[in-house]
């Protein structure tokens, strides 16, 4: 065994596979959308070179208000670590105690995670619908009618509504990889802590948490990473609108692609959708600091 | 090692399978388009085979258009049709694509407007002015060809069209005892009747974007007239004519007297009809293809919609029968077809039966002359949009967002959408709208 994994020509050939499908589907197509990024083209007729231009068209002269749809994806980013997050721990530290009914909750927890996104979209439409949505019929329930809104349709709400179902849908998931994280701490360490007197809450901030920091920190990079792209709910909820109120770079440059026929600009907003992830990944990854396996 | 070389050899094997079924495909494509440079050499009494590519995926009309070419291919033994079906969606880049790429078939599905102008600009689609003097044109209704006419060239023949209806709920109508509205200011005071009694007024999906567009549409079409419409979308008018400001107007006339739901900018087109469905709005403004959702069986107001034209506008340059529309499916003949003259005849006999076929069934309205067809064959809102709405009428021009192509289109759409929101001033919306626009 030892030969084979020394072996040069060995680790070529098993390591070749994978490497070619990924140079195919995610590299090249990288390198592709940086070359349709540099042109003016409508995806039908033939391109031409304009360099940096669609560049500074995002950033300088821009008129779609693509920055504005940055300013919102990081708003989403904030939200998902400082809001969803915490709520996943708290959840996640209460179920691995092992309280009563614990399998059950967990899975109540994780399912908007399996739910079709378009299901949960049209859920929360239905919800949001200001004739006969939920929201609405409550507030006007429990005697707060003034506070019924067209949640989807103002342009003050469409954001803030948005972002609900799309925090509330990824708890379960960032739940579960706590959970199973905060389950692997072996029992010796709680049996010491508790015969030295220490309270639950000191166990789990001392404990749990520090020694649960390497999946937080792929929590938080998934969080972050899964902000800055985001389409698919605001796709169906909103595709935007109203007027751009809810805007992301994603739809952004579905827009631009599909509607707009203006690919080379669109492929532009993809580049700089991929190095944002990319400089967030590792801003995240030296905040969190070196990995210290325990 | 000796696996590694086996190994070794299969992949090589692979490669060079994959790189020579490449070359095929590749030497393919070239033959092919040799063949179609050298054209027109085509001998009768061989068997040709034309291609067909078009979007019939589903019911009714996939069986219709079946037959069609079934009984097209028995009566001409020689000339075989063979048809390639693909979803709507994918089809818009199939079709680009394979144009682009010379690899287009003889008869191409397409839309009239914005959507063909850019093949017809690359020399790709056949002009058919040519083909059609021979009695062809008589055959179809008056304008069915205008929106596949650029720079005074036909370049296809149209066999389903559009329409603008004002789709009336005409229970709630007489309950309320108002008046079908024929002027603006009757509009205006219908809005306002149904509005204190807690009716919706209109049903309107503004998350679209284009249901709304339609309004503002219709309305300039009324203000500034087909001509002038047409004038402004080809560049030759400016969008800053008073005309269109006063449409923009209107439309925020209609919004402040409440004629939309609060909500209207986030619900959907489908939130919409299914609104009027249940009978909880008054009217519904869009196009023809509504009609099929409000005589679904569940629908609750089945049976007690009018189709009428929307009202005239005091004061407008446009003729009252004008409607926002026209020929919008068309069949083009590929200009570098081998046998382009079969192809015309082929197209001619395609885009006649799926005309007069489609209205049968009230799938579409029809662009050739429908005398043939028993009107009480027909779905009664369908004969009604054909009787009160086309029949008779002047002029039409197409929905603004088909007319412009993809990018215009959108900012068109987009603006509209700030006049509903009141987010600009008419005078912005004619400003932003030359200048975007007519601007490039």
């Amino acid at each position: 065994m030892e030969k084979i994994l020394s072996d040069k020509k060995a680790i070529f050939l098993f390591v070749f596979p994978a490497f070619l499908v990924f140079l195919v589907i995610v590299l090249l197509p990288i390198f592709f959308s940086f070359y349709y990024s540099l042109l003016k083209w409508d995806g039908f007729s033939k391109g031409v070179f304009i360099g940096l231009q669609n560049y500074k068209n995002l950033f300088i002269n821009n008129t779609d208000g693509f920055i504005i749809s940055v300013k919102n994806s990081f708003i989403l980013a904030v939200l998902s670590v400082f809001i969803q997050l915490p709520i996943s721990l708290l959840l996640a530290l209460i179920l691995s105690r092992g309280i009563k009914g614990e399998k059950f909750y967990r899975t109540v927890y994780f399912i908007p995670v399996i739910l079709s996104t378009v299901v949960i979209g049209q859920l929360w439409m239905k919800i949001y619908n200001p004739n006969y949505g939920l929201l609405n019929f409550i507030l006007t329930k429990i005697g707060l009618q003034s506070l019924t809104n067209q949640w989807l349709g103002n342009t003050k709400t469409a954001l803030g509504a948005v972002f609900v179902p799309i925090l509330w849908q990824y708890i379960g998931y960032h739940m579960l990889l706590m959970y199973a994280s905060a389950k692997s701490i072996p029992t010796d360490i709680y049996e010491a802590a508790k015969i030295d007197g220490a309270t639950e809450s000191q166990i789990a901030f001392r404990i749990t948490i520090p020694l649960m920091k390497p999946i937080l920190k792929v929590c938080v990079i998934f969080a972050v990473i899964g902000s800055f792209k985001a389409f698919d709910l605001i796709y169906v909820l909103t595709n935007g609108g109203p007027l751009h109120a809810s805007e992301v770079p994603s739809t952004l440059m579905y827009n631009m692609i599909f509607f707009r026929y203006q690919y080379g600009y669109g492929s532009a907003m993809a580049i700089f959708i991929i190095l944002e992830s990319l400089i967030g990944t590792i801003i995240i990854q030296k905040l969190f600091g070196k990995d210290e396996a325990y | 090692m000796k696996l590694f070389k086996k190994v070794m050899l299969i992949l090589l094997s692979i490669m060079l399978i994959l790189s020579a079924s490449a070359c095929g495909t590749s030497s393919n494509g070239s033959s092919n388009s040799n063949a179609s440079k050298s054209s027109k050499s085509s001998d009768t009494n061989e068997k040709i085979t034309l291609t067909f590519w078009n979007i019939f995926t589903s019911d009714p009309q996939k069986t219709i258009v079946k037959n069609i070419v079934d009984k097209w291919n028995q009566e001409n033994p020689n000339v075989q049709i063979e048809q390639s079906i693909t979803e709507n969606d994918a089809y818009k880049t199939k079709i680009k694509t394979a144009i682009a790429a010379n690899e287009a078939p003889d008869i191409i599905y397409a839309w009239g407007g914005g959507f063909s102008k850019p093949f017809v600009d690359a020399g790709k689609i056949l002009s058919l002015d040519d083909y059609l003097n021979d009695g062809t044109k008589d055959k179809m209704l008056p304008g069915a060809l205008n929106n596949i006419t650029y720079n005074g060239k036909v370049y296809g023949l149209t066999f389903a069209q559009q329409a603008s209806v004002l789709y009336v709920n005409k229970e709630l109508f007489d309950k309320y005892n108002v008046k079908i509205p024929t002027t603006f200011s009757e509009l205006i005071d219908a809005i306002k009747t149904f509005k204190s009694n807690g009716i919706t007024p209109f049903a309107l999906g503004e998350k679209d974007e284009w249901p709304g567009m339609w309004y503002y549409d219709m309305i300039a079409l009324r203000e500034a007239g087909a001509q002038l419409s047409r004038d402004a979308l080809n560049g030759k008018a400016s969008f800053e004519d008073q005309a269109f400001v006063n449409a923009a107007e209107k439309l925020q006339e209609m919004v402040d007297a409440g004629a939309f739901d609060q909500g209207v900018m986030g619900l959907t087109r489908d939130e919409a009809t299914a609104e009027f469905n249940q009978g909880k709005a008054a009217m519904y403004f869009g196009g023809n293809f509504d009609a099929a959702s409000f005589e679904v069986d569940s629908s609750l107001v089945k049976g007690k919609v009018e189709a009428v034209r929307f009202p005239t506008i005091e004061g407008g340059k446009g003729d009252p029968t004008e409607y926002i529309g026209g020929g919008s499916d068309v069949l083009l003949v590929n200009a570098n077809s081998k046998y382009k003259d079969e192809a015309v005849k082929a197209a001619k006999y395609l885009a006649e039966n799926m005309s007069l076929e489609f209205y049968k069934v009230g799938a579409a309205l029809p662009t050739w002359k429908y005398d043939s067809v028993d009107q009480s064959q027909v779905d009664p809102l369908e004969t009604q949009i054909m009787n009160n709405i086309v029949a008779n009428s002047k002029d039409s021009v197409l929905a603004w967002d088909l007319y412009l192509e993809g990018d215009q289109a959108q900012t068109h759409k987009d603006l509209v959408a700030q006049l509903f929101a009141k987010q600009i001033t008419p005078q912005d919306y004619a400003k932003q709208m030359q200048e975007k626009i007519n601007g490039k």
